[in-house]
């Protein structure tokens, strides 16, 4: 399967904080949703994939061209949404047109209309009057009018409502009907990945865990519950973390088929959510800390 | 990289509207050599150091950077627009100076203002890069009080002392050394050029 985007071993550290041999790849026509902990490295990640970072070692490679040599060719074919404002504050969305569109040879002047028309986006009001949610759908009329085949999106729905969460989940849903547009955005809000990312990216402490499909991580992944005298050293070795309270555990598997075949009918084997897989690789990350609650 | 120099056009349109009247009326009252040439100097760099500033925020170099556009080309953008609006500032005031008093601003006078705004340049947008125009306008609030404070108590004549000094610059007839400052000039906005291009390529938002 074509991967657009393809990181290969990338290392780079700053102040305190480390990525780590980085490999991840970006399949093409699909939905990616990248996720992790506040702080784990997904901006950074995404600097790296936009050319906004420059590698310490390791490789960047977007469409199959490298920044060194295709820098312009491939940011013509990307899309971007940034957390916050990249705008001038005191120009309007027209203004901010007239600055952006003679820099993308497809811009396409009727989808941005259709957008503004859609999103009902005030094109003579200042951008710094905009709300979290106006700031939103204006980046992503500038990230759809110009036939981007990629869109990276950091952050899109933090600080959204929940009814543009859904509208803009739509959105991003429909574009992919057409199977030549790829998406890969960053969230900790885990639950909008539920209705559309086709493969999940984790990464924690700047370390690469899984890139999965979205149905294997519900096949492979369990919570499993039962009481603590279940769990000795050995059995603690089938989790990759276990929370411990007065009334029992709760704990992680990677292989509910081998975990079902363990412990049988003496544990409560549930269907995990992508924050109990964060939680939980967190957790395991710390040794199996103890809670009790 | 014409589409990043018609951007900070657009940007700086409304500012524009009140510049232009204002250099008129500065001409219309300030008619010696040396206000002209003063005039123009505080013009050229405050437009070109405004047009500077307003790209400086992290979000905009967010932005910039996530164009098709390379750093190369960002940097070179601001070094062009430079020449560009000088040479727009300077068009007004001769133009400006022959409709009002039907005189034409000397050859000289325009090289020494352009040579004097470029050395400016050449230095305010490395340490920009490097740093921040806020500190360059901190620094020239001090240099100012400076000056008003030698004015009024060290060089009472200081003002008189330039106005010579840029009198004797404007009547040397030696032609080769204005070719060798002329020269001088362009080499070092051209290494300016090439340091502000390192040190942006290496710049984290």
């Amino acid at each position: 399967m074509e991967s657009v985007i393809e990181l290969n071993q990338v290392n780079k550290s700053f102040n305190g904080f480390q990525l780590k041999d980085l490999s991840i790849s970006v399949k093409k026509g699909f939905i990616t949703g990248f996720i992790g902990g506040n702080g784990v490295g997904k901006s950074t990640t995404i600097k790296l994939i936009m050319n906004l970072l420059q590698p310490d070692s390791g490789t960047v490679s977007l469409f199959g061209l490298n920044y060194k040599t295709h820098e312009k060719e491939i940011k013509q074919r990307i899309g971007f949404v940034f957390d916050g404002n990249i705008f001038y504050e005191n120009s309007t969305l027209v203004d901010m047109k007239q600055m952006i569109s003679p820099a993308y040879n497809n811009w396409d002047d009727s989808i941005f209309d259709q957008y503004v028309d859609m999103f009902e986006l005030p094109l003579k009001k200042k951008i710094k009057t905009f709300s979290k949610g106006m700031m939103m759908k204006a980046s992503l009329t500038f990230a759809l009018s110009h036939h981007a085949e990629l869109i990276i999106m950091d952050e899109p729905t933090s600080g959204l409502d929940p009814i543009f969460r859904r509208e803009l989940l739509d959105i991003l849903h429909n574009l992919m009907q057409d199977g030549e547009k790829t998406i890969f955005f960053s969230t900790h809000i885990t639950t909008d990945l539920d209705r559309i990312a086709d493969y999940i990216t984790f990464i924690h402490n700047g370390q690469h865990q899984f890139t999965k499909a979205y149905y294997k991580i519900e096949e492979n992944y369990a919570i499993v519950k039962g009481e603590t005298n279940l769990l000795d050293r050995d059995t603690e070795q089938e989790f990759l973390g276990i929370r411990k309270t007065n009334y029992g555990f709760e704990a992680l598997t990677s292989n509910r088929q081998r975990t079902e075949n363990i412990f049988g009918d003496t544990v409560v084997i549930e269907k995990p959510t992508l924050e109990d897989i964060m939680l939980y690789t967190k957790k395991g990350k710390e040794r199996y800390a103890k809670s009790y609650s | 990289m014409l589409n990043l120099i018609r951007k900070d056009i657009l940007l700086q349109k409304n500012e524009f509207l009140i510049l232009l009247p204002a250099l008129f009326i500065y001409l219309f009252f300030g008619t010696s050599i040396t206000s002209i040439t003063w005039i123009s100097i505080v013009f050229c760099i405050g437009i070109i150091m405004v047009v500077f500033s307003k790209d400086e925020k992290s979000s905009i170099n967010l932005l910039l950077n996530a164009l098709p556009y390379t750093r190369n080309e960002i940097v070179s953008s601001k070094y062009i627009g430079a020449i560009i609006w000088m040479a727009f500032v300077l068009l007004t005031i001769s133009v400006g100076n022959w409709i009002m008093h039907s005189e034409m601003v000397q050859w000289k006078q325009l090289l020494l203002i352009t040579s004097i705004v470029v050395i400016f340049i050449s230095f305010a947008f490395p340490f920009c890069y490097l740093f921040k125009s806020r500190y360059l306008m901190n620094a020239s609030i001090v240099l100012f009080c400076l000056y008003l404070v030698i004015v009024n108590t060290f060089i009472v004549d200081l003002n008189d002392r330039i106005r010579n000094i840029v009198h004797t610059i404007l009547s040397l007839e030696n032609t080769q050394l204005y070719l060798f400052v002329t020269l001088s000039v362009v080499l070092l906005y051209v290494i300016s050029w090439i340091l502000s291009i390192r040190i942006y390529r290496r710049k984290v938002f």
